[in-house]
């Protein structure tokens, strides 16, 4: 047997040694295409369980919106019929869907106004918050979690008590020592308000967003510095030294690179707490944001409201990890149609 | 000759312990290809891995490691990297691991170019391309673009191969790098070594835990023992006439094949295990259809032996799980004792009256025993479960069968962490035999334990066999092993049986091409009559 044959014999991957029927490969096409169906099919159930779980809430709204007063018969039915609460669930439950596919979420009781035109004004402040405590979490948990796993001994263990400590702190408490420190104490950054646009609005974020974040901040190095210690005692690590690649060629294409699938599996799970953890922080500094919003309007029964603010969370959860789960295949192609295992 | 590599009195250890690698002097001159034997456990892997510099974190080391006149123990940082990308390259046990799963191959062999020999990326895939063809792997250009899971064992070795030779470097250092490669694979790429280390005129050291494979690449050898150089010196010297006791045992404890000390074939008693059109197929979630047994039919007659040979994927171990009940058959017919199997899975009932006549002993037994039973109870327990005897009575059978296969009764109470391999392995043998079984099935029972090990469990099965009057059926990818122990063989190949028939006469005059290759995949030492190199 010649040389040549040898490697014939070998080239077929996974080949003489199985027969296989023939069949084109899923193709990333089908993969999305099912990825979109499994997100809407989830957006359709959590709208059912946001809309009907209204009625296991004792109390009518109507008679809520008249605070107290005794109305005359003729004015609650009136209202009633005003707000389509006189309809069948399932027909409340249509026309809602229907809205907000036309991008009407109804009208809050409270306010007497369009529940998008109430929830326009306050998700830009909620959403700069998410988002420059994401890039906090992002940045100081990937930090932590990458020093921590490169320096055995002393390093790691300062940081990970420091990280257990930070992980158990709940944000309101953060929020009042880190307004104790920085704005009372050293009067670095404002304690109060959203401030105007642009860096104004950065500036006046900042202490809010941290006081959010640290606890994320404590999970996201945990999780870096565990995937990257399991990673750095895989052999293709070793193979990157002996090959002569720096120390940090090493970490940043062959550790930290293998590391990321993990962390963004647990990030995209946080989300849906940050935005939760939200409406503490945006009460503690004074913003006003949808989560403070939420608090309010299920004080006043405002329905309409709650669940708008309860689909976008929803759907911001689920499209976070809808695009995560689209993510992964890139960071590691063995995912890509279900080839990992075979 | 100028030195290439040399290590003198190189001593390793952490601190308090006693050291892994004892004063270990070796060299290895330009062109030279010299092998490093020894059992696992004896350091090898530590003193190649010096070579380039790789220390365990926390160890402490001294003596002289000098590559090309660069002592590695002292060398700075920026030396070792220079060394390793321009002097001195590493071949890696296991490409599945060796390779970064989430990287293309071409990102893995050019990485070292683009970002350190300042080549642009398309120089660099050229250079690579042309490296993989060298290798002799085909269609290289688009192997660049593929992940390593799409490639097959054998040919990620090979890019791993092409990775090393990229720099041209002068001194390869190999790492058991076919260990986990099945025989015929090995055979192409020990070619290919020998080749590349040939026509550039390279050093090579080559660490192997199997001496007929440094014995078919080597010229000189080196034999480690426990972190000691026991002895050393040209191959065939060392191999035919061993100085040192323990190499006298490892020369005898490898494996050959030998055809005369077989008995003749049981004559045809009543049939213990009969099989007929013995099929199963799996199905993938996609749909793909995959025959891992096809057709298979022997019988067995009592107190025979059966090897079952194959390459990994050959259907071989889905047929010990078959016989064994583990998997049920997709069709076929399969009789033990004159009761045929059903085909559907097994009742515990069942499966507790089929334990008795059948028992499997696995291939690796630091996975097959309970980490946190204590391994007398553990054979206790199968006499209590099996022969339905009292707590006492129990232990004291569990004793006396330990002690049969060697392990002695200060050991009743350890842990299997705190036994070797071979050890456990006995015990593994013990807790099979303790149901009493007619029929034992080694499923690879030796292929992850050392030579020496693997030669004294061998024995064991022998002497047991006799004892117990077992039949036994022995499934291995080491014709060597079956050759020994088993007078009847079937070859399986891709889910068929190949060949059938008395182990002489298939090792003799064997009928199949597949059984030929096999044959032919075997090492053969430099100095017998056929080159390697054909």
């Amino acid at each position: 047997m010649t040389a040549t044959e040898q490697v014939q014999a070998t080239v077929m991957p996974g080949g003489p040694t199985h027969k296989r029927a023939k069949r084109p490969a899923v193709g990333p096409a089908v993969y999305i295409v099912k990825k979109l169906l499994a997100l809407a099919l989830t957006l359709f159930v959590a709208s059912l369980a946001v809309f009907f779980s209204r009625f296991l809430v004792p109390g009518d709204p109507a008679r809520f919106l008249l605070r107290g007063r005794s109305p005359k018969p003729e004015a609650l039915e009136e209202i009633t019929r005003q707000f389509g609460l006189d309809k069948p669930a399932w027909e409340q439950y249509l026309n809602w869907l229907g809205g907000i596919l036309h991008g009407d979420w109804g009208r809050s009781l409270t306010y007497r106004q369009d529940v998008s035109d109430v929830l326009l004004g306050r998700l830009p402040t909620t959403l700069q918050l998410v988002a420059l405590a994401a890039v906090f979490i992002t940045i100081l948990g990937l930090f932590a979690g990458i020093v921590a796993s490169l320096n055995k001994g002393f390093g790691d263990r300062f940081i990970l008590i420091t990280l257990t400590a930070a992980g158990a702190v709940p944000p309101f408490v953060a929020a009042i020592a880190l307004v104790a420190l920085f704005s009372v104490g050293l009067g670095w950054f404002p304690s109060f308000g959203s401030g105007d646009g642009g860096l104004d609005r950065i500036w006046h974020l900042t202490l809010p967003a941290l006081a959010l974040g640290i606890t994320y901040i404590a999970m996201v190095a945990r999780v870096t510095r565990s995937s990257m210690n399991e990673q750095l005692l895989r052999e293709h690590v070793e193979v990157a030294t002996s090959r002569g690649l720096t120390r940090g060629s090493v970490v940043a294409r062959h550790v930290l690179r293998n590391a990321l699938g993990p962390i963004l599996t647990v990030s995209g799970v946080l989300v849906a707490g940050l935005l939760v953890s939200s409406a503490i922080i945006e009460r503690t500094f004074g913003l006003s944001g949808i989560g403070q919003l939420l608090v309010q309007s299920i004080d006043r029964l405002d329905f309409a409201v709650v669940q708008a603010i309860v689909m976008v969370v929803v759907a911001a959860f689920v499209v976070v990890n809808t695009v995560v789960d689209l993510v992964q295949p890139l960071i590691d192609p063995r995912i890509a149609a279900g080839t990992e295992s075979r | 000759m100028s030195q290439l590599l040399q290590i003198e009195n190189f001593t390793l250890g952490f601190p308090g312990r006693p050291p892994l690698l004892d004063s270990v002097s070796l060299q290895v001159d330009d062109g030279e290809a010299v092998a490093l034997v020894g059992e696992s456990g004896s350091g090898k892997s530590l003193t190649t891995r010096a070579a380039l510099g790789l220390f365990p974190g926390g160890s402490e080391f001294s003596g002289t490691v000098s590559v090309q006149g660069l002592d590695t123990l002292t060398a700075g940082k920026q030396r070792l990297m220079e060394l390793r990308r321009g002097h001195a390259s590493m071949i890696f046990q296991d490409p599945r691991a060796g390779i970064n799963p989430v990287r293309t191959v071409g990102d893995f062999l050019t990485e070292t170019l683009v970002r350190f020999d300042g080549l642009t990326r398309s120089e660099a895939t050229e250079r690579a391309v042309k490296q993989l063809e060298q290798v002799g792997l085909r269609r290289a250009k688009e192997l660049m673009d593929q992940h390593p899971h799409q490639l097959s064992g054998g040919m990620l070795q090979r890019v791993m191969i092409a990775a090393a030779l990229l720099n041209s470097p002068d001194l390869l250092l190999c790492d058991e790098p076919t260990t986990a490669l099945d025989v015929t694979t090995q055979a192409g790429i020990v070619r290919l070594l020998r080749e590349e280390q040939q026509s550039r005129g390279m050093g090579m050291l080559f660490i192997t835990h199997d001496l007929n494979l440094a014995a078919s690449l080597c010229e000189r050898v080196y034999v480690l023992r426990r972190g000691e150089v026991v002895e050393h010196g040209p191959t065939r010297t060392v191999f035919l006439t061993p100085q040192q006791d323990y190499t006298r045992q490892l020369v005898e404890a490898t494996p050959v094949i030998e055809v005369g000390g077989l008995g003749a074939p049981v004559a045809a008693g009543s049939p213990l295990l009969q099989v007929s059109g013995l099929t199963k197929t799996y199905q993938l979630p996609r749909g793909d259809v995959i025959t891992a047994l096809d057709d298979a039919g022997f019988s067995l007659p009592e107190g025979g032996s059966l090897g079952v040979v194959g390459e990994s994927g050959s259907g071989k171990s889905t047929l010990a799980r078959l016989v064994v009940a583990l998997e049920t058959a997709t069709s076929g017919e399969l009789t033990l004792r004159g009761v045929p199997r059903p085909h559907r899975p097994l009742r515990a009932s069942e499966r507790k009256v089929l334990a008795k006549e059948v028992q499997i002993v696995f291939q690796d037994p630091y996975l097959s025993l309970d980490p946190r039973i204590p391994v007398g109870n553990a054979v206790a327990d199968v006499f209590r479960l099996h022969q339905k005897q009292g707590r006492k009575e129990a232990k004291d059978s569990a004793r006396d069968l330990l002690a049969r296969v060697g392990i002695g009764p200060e050991r009743f109470d350890a842990r299997p962490r705190a036994l070797s391999g071979g050890q456990r392995q006995r015990v593994a043998l013990a807790k099979a035999l303790a149901a009493r079984p007619r029929l034992l099935v080694l499923d690879e029972a030796t292929s992850a334990l050392d030579v020496s090990v693997q030669a004294q469990v061998l024995d064991l099965v022998e002497e047991l066999r006799d004892q117990f009057g077992l039949t036994i059926l022995f499934v291995t990818h080491d014709l060597a092993v079956v050759s020994r122990i088993c007078s009847e063989l079937i070859v399986m190949h891709q889910g068929r049986i190949v060949e059938q028939g008395p182990t002489a006469r298939i090792l003799e005059d064997p009928g199949d091409d597949y059984t030929r290759n096999l044959i032919a995949s075997r090492p053969r030492p430099l100095w017998d009559a056929e080159p390697v190199t054909a």
